[in-house]
């Protein structure tokens, strides 16, 4: 190997040294920029596996059937998640009266997102939804459906935004069990063996934690937290007490594998 | 010159090209949910072609969008840092570059294999610095699974790759063929 060689070796070296200095923030522009250019292409690609996923289908049904159906489907879940966040804002409401401690609590617009694509790498459990920030969607903002909690976003382009699932492991949300004072904090699996159907592990618990399967798993809206509370995470399968605390094995309520559309928490309306 | 850069521009949008493909494909539920990789094998094959500062600045270009198109921030966290790809091509592109006599004799293996090894490589680097910045080693079936599938499918579909740019290369009118720094 000539000079000339070894020197270009240490010069890309030193810029890849470089670029691994570079803060958590200003990496996430960079891939924000990239995903805004190849956008249109990541898209003509998924949308040509889901048309050839679907040529069955479209020959028993009318096109025009199919748009106003997926149309009416999108409207039904956004409605009825937007009842679910209404009833948790009466019961807490009612509950605040009875106490005369009046206090805002923060409201969220749900902004209907469709997934482009899931699954796009082999150590995170992710997907890719429509909406960027130019829809005013930012990163770690919750993602629900009208079951429960998909997940949160994480980098956000133009038109695009990732989101970490819930059954990622450094997907962590604080959660409580409900119907006890349990409190806790939510993560996947490292390893899902099938991502999309994983399990939860809600570690943290006391040990002595009267928990039973079954029980709702829902957020508890920490402080400088991204979730509100009271959204659905899954309900408990199993607990296992350890040496110092207790751990619950959650099933997500979301069906992760199946979902197409998904609803954005955006701000306060 | 214009050679060197008929091949870096068939690199250059050959990587983009495997990115979009790579990324419509869905996860193989057979394999423990294992993807079909396509980027390192495209690479390999600029390695073994490009003279070694040309197989350099692919090998930056190649390393930096995969670290774009797969980094995960999550909480003002990183887990693979930028630049750890560009470094892992470089590594790749020098040994691949050693083959480059034997891909002139037109002996596709050594491209074959370090298409292979090159993508279960990259995984399992991958997977290494997760269990690193994560702590607490996990190894079982799913694991060996993700690694090793998407290298026996680079290396299954290597040779069909080979063959399919033989033929496109054929096409090009013999002026522009002379041009091309592989003997085919």
């Amino acid at each position: 190997m000539n000079k000339l060689n070894i020197a270009l070796v240490v010069a890309i070296l030193a810029v890849a040294i470089y670029f691994s200095t570079i803060s958590p923030s200003a990496m996430q522009a960079m891939q924000s920029g990239f995903m805004s250019m190849l956008s249109p292409f990541l898209r003509t690609g998924s949308a040509m596996q889901e048309n050839l996923g679907s040529v069955g289908r479209r020959l028993q049904t009318l096109d025009e059937l199919e748009v106003e159906n997926k149309k009416i489907l999108v409207e039904n879940r956004e409605l009825r998640a937007q009842n679910n966040l209404l009833n948790e804002l009466e019961t807490e409401n009612s509950r605040l009266r009875m106490a005369l401690d009046f206090r805002e609590r923060s409201s969220f617009k749900l902004m209907p997102a469709r997934i482009i694509s899931r699954d796009a790498s082999t150590w995170w459990n992710t997907l890719r939804i429509n909406r960027g920030f130019e829809d005013g969607v930012e990163a770690d903002m919750p993602v629900v459906t009208e079951l429960g909690v998909v997940g949160k976003t994480t980098t956000v382009s133009k038109n695009e935004a990732i989101v970490v699932l819930v059954t990622d492991e450094t997907c962590r949300i604080g959660c409580k069990i409900d119907g006890t004072r349990e409190q806790g904090i939510i993560s996947g699996l490292r390893i899902q063996e099938k991502a999309a159907e994983g399990l939860l592990q809600m570690n943290f618990l006391s040990k002595n934690a009267k928990i039973e399967p079954g029980q709702q798993v829902l957020t508890a809206g920490v402080a400088h937290g991204a979730f509100p509370p009271g959204l659905v995470i899954g309900r408990v399968k199993e607990f296992r007490p350890r040496a110092l605390d207790g751990q619950a094995v959650v099933e997500p309520a979301v069906q992760l594998d199946s979902i197409e559309d998904v609803f954005v928490l955006i701000g306060k309306k | 010159m214009s050679k060197i850069l008929i091949d870096l521009a068939a690199l250059f949008a050959g990587v983009v090209l495997a990115f979009i493909i790579q990324d419509a494909l869905p996860p193989m539920s057979d394999f423990h949910s294992a993807h079909v990789l396509l980027v390192p094998m495209v690479f390999c094959l600029a390695a073994v072609v490009l003279p070694f500062p040309a197989m350099l600045i692919g090998a930056f270009y190649t390393g930096f969008l995969s670290d774009l198109m797969y980094m995960h921030v999550v909480g003002g966290k990183v887990e693979i840092p930028l630049g750890m790809s560009i470094v892992f091509f470089v590594i790749l592109g020098s040994i691949a570059n050693g083959f480059q006599p034997a891909m002139k004799s037109r002996n596709v293996l050594p491209f074959v294999v370090l298409s292979g090894v090159g993508t279960s490589g990259y995984l399992l680097v991958q997977f290494l610095t997760i269990t690193l910045q994560r702590g607490g080693f996990i190894w079982d079936e799913a694991v060996l699974w993700r690694i090793l599938a998407p290298g026996l499918i680079a290396a299954l579909i290597a040779p069909l790759f080979y063959w399919t740019l033989s033929q496109i290369d054929r096409l090009i009118p013999d002026g522009s063929r002379k041009l091309r720094s592989i003997t085919r």
